[in-house]
């Protein structure tokens, strides 16, 4: 993946890096108000970052995926299901080198990891099938139409301002929304409270959509498998 | 629909049943079709057609095609560009789906379409063996015990561990062939990749392909490089805008894929043969050909008398008439040219009679393949055109069989001579 890099490994930390110090940078001038935050500022929005990071290349990864290996998928026969299974270790093994930045920062901020953490990476893994579930069922669409794909490019910055990540998500009316209705926050947020406070205020939906997570990534591969000949006749290479 | 079956017995290998495949060549419509074709499949309504029911834009890129290969043979599928091989290639393939009829694979299948495709240019040529050889399904086990003979087919054991994208691409190509003629399968398809590095090398391949039917594999190939056909083919399938056209001896199939390489050219010029019409009034109404039995024909063996009739009209009349005959060959062009006035044959039409003038060719000379007749009027003066016709006498030289082996004779004519040693 970062063979032909010379910085290699460095480019899984940089987009959590920069998005964090950029938004830590803007919070110190007050340009926007972040609630109140259980636990250091900086650490909190890190952990956001790396696991929406994680969401995000999930979400496009189907896409992504299909674009790079046209050629391929368009002349030889092989169980194409191999390619999203490759996808998805990619976004894992990018998140399992992302986190690796938490460690310093537990230590520097002095925050003792709790046992709830460890349900952590069940939750996470459920997040990233959850995405890679949409971005399955968007990927048929996307190959046929470019649209789909300028519109995630257009949407993930966007996305990503309406999901609690950089400010405290509301527990009100009608801020408590931006959990309800949007499919990226409650396993996100949910991971994170496991992660740094060990209990969270949105469980209900976390749970709601970690049931459906696994359904969802197996109806995206099946409309993926089925989708794949009726896009090849359609494909240039 | 595509059926996997498994059997023993010396039944076919693969069995192709009236299938049928539709494209759109409209971008914006085949984009809306993909999504409504989609759909269908999305909710389980299949993707069965009915072929005359087509929506606009589209057409059938293959057309009912049906025929069935049993092991140990070798098909050499035949066909101008757009003819439908390379769709055909990939139904068999699994690649895409039929839109009416069916495809049963007794078997494992293999392909070698363009060669190398899958290669990491960053990764090395032993790295990309074993990811190649995983994605064409080959364990990891198999491929070390496979390995050497892989690197040693390719020869490439020099370079081996050096990333591909330093690698040529006849080097590139080299390592796919390798890779996928060390497979086993029961049908294997190859589509245009027996170009492979230099003459030596090619000749390993056909050598190598020539093992793999004996040992009962049965291999599909899809190429225009006829003139190699035969070093490994038995048997040819030739299409035709969708259709197959001819089924059975490679001798005849390679003979009707050159007249549909002419095809095409003998539509434009029908146009071009009323544009060219003088306004003299002298025109050429008729051709046929014959054998030396006086029966209209179109097939002959070489060395067999050859009539052609041609018809001559004219309103006012016309005298010394020049009859120039050019003989082509939809593949190799212009083979020979020759006028009546050479040998001192200049005619005359009176008034709305006809002239017949008879070209015969002694013991043709010409060898497999499929030929046709240019012919112009012209007089008293080369400069006075009346008429001119292409594409007119059609006949096919059907035996007996070239070799391209280096064991028999080769080529468009077949010329006197004589071997001996001093």
């Amino acid at each position: 993946m970062y063979r032909q890099t010379f910085l290699g490994l460095f480019w899984a930390f940089l987009p959590p890096i920069a998005n964090t110090a950029v938004w830590i940078f803007l919070r110190q001038q007050g340009v926007f108000d972040t609630g109140e935050m259980a636990v250091n500022a900086t650490l909190y929005i890190l952990t956001g970052m790396i696991l929406w990071q994680s969401f995000s290349d999930a979400l496009q990864m189907p896409l992504k995926i299909l674009n790079q290996n046209k050629s391929m998928i368009s002349k030889l026969r092989f169980s194409r299901e191999a390619l999203i299974m490759l996808g998805l270790g990619e976004v894992f093994f990018d998140l399992a080198i992302r986190m690796l930045l938490l460690i310093p920062a537990f230590i520097w901020f002095g925050v003792s990891p709790s046992w709830a953490m460890l349900l952590a990476p069940l939750t996470i893994i459920l997040m990233v099938l959850w995405a890679a579930g949409i971005g399955l069922l968007l990927m048929p669409i996307g190959s046929l139409y470019q649209d789909i794909g300028r519109f995630l490019q257009l949407a993930v910055p966007f996305w990503m301002i309406i999901t609690p990540i950089i400010y405290v998500a509301p527990e009100t009316f009608p801020g408590n929304l931006l959990v309800w209705l949007n499919p990226a926050s409650p396993l996100l947020l949910f991971s994170r409270d496991l992660i740094l406070v060990g209990g969270s205020s949105v469980l209900t939906p976390a749970i709601l959509l970690g049931l459906m997570a696994v359904p969802m990534f197996m109806f995206g591969l099946a409309v993926f498998r089925i989708s794949i000949p009726v896009l090849v006749e359609r494909m240039s290479t | 629909m595509i059926h996997s079956a498994t059997s023993d017995d010396d039944e076919f290998v693969l069995e192709v049943d009236h299938v049928w495949k539709i494209y759109c060549r409209n971008l914006k419509r085949a984009m809306r079709y993909g999504v409504q074709d989609l759909g269908r499949e999305v909710f389980g309504k299949g993707r069965e057609r009915n072929p005359s029911d087509l929506r606009p834009g589209e057409f059938c890129a293959v057309k009912d095609a049906h025929f069935q290969v049993r092991s140990g043979e070798c098909v050499g599928m035949l066909g101008p560009n757009g003819a439908g091989k390379s769709s055909m290639l990939k139904l068999i393939n699994g690649l895409i789906k039929p839109d009416s009829g069916s495809i049963t694979i007794r078997g494992s299948v293999g392909a070698m379409i363009e060669l190398g495709t899958g290669f990491n240019p960053v990764l090395s040529g032993r790295e990309n063996v074993y990811i190649n050889g995983s994605i064409l399904g080959i364990s990891k086990a198999e491929i070390d015990a496979k390995f050497d003979q892989v690197v040693e087919f390719a020869e490439l054991g020099h370079v081996i561990d050096s990333p591909i994208m330093t690698y040529s691409t006849g080097m590139k190509m080299r390592l796919g062939f390798s890779i996928g003629a060390n497979l086993r399968p029961k049908l294997l398809l190859i589509d245009e990749v027996l170009a492979v590095g230099d003459v030596g090398f090619r000749m390993k391949c056909f050598a190598h392909l020539r093992k793999l039917v004996e040992e009962g594999v049965c291999i599909i190939l899809v190429t225009h490089a006829v003139a190699m056909l035969n070093r490994v083919a038995t048997r040819s399938v030739v299409f035709d805008r969708g259709a197959i056209v001819h089924d059975g001896d490679l001798e005849t199939g390679c003979v009707v894929y050159e007249e549909t390489m002419g095809a095409s050219d003998r539509v434009g010029n029908k146009a071009e043969s009323k544009a060219q019409a003088s306004a003299t009034g002298v025109s050429i109404t008729a051709v046929e050909v014959y054998d030396d039995h006086g029966d209209t024909n179109k097939e002959f063996e070489t060395g067999q008398d050859v009539v052609v009739k041609v018809e001559i009209s004219s309103q006012p009349n016309a005298q010394e008439l020049n009859l120039v005959a050019a003989l082509w060959s939809p593949v190799h062009g212009r083979i020979a040219s020759m006028s009546s006035a050479s040998q001192n044959v200049v005619f005359g039409v009176t008034g709305e009679s006809k002239v017949t003038v008879t070209l015969k060719f002694k013991k043709i000379p010409l060898l497999l393949g499929a030929y046709h007749f240019n012919l112009s009027l012209y007089g008293p003066v080369s400069t006075d055109f009346h008429h001119r016709v292409t594409g007119v006498g059609h006949f096919r030289i059907v035996g007996p069989p070239t070799c391209s082996l280096g064991r028999g004779i080769d080529g468009i004519v077949k010329l006197s001579h004589q071997w001996k040693i001093d």
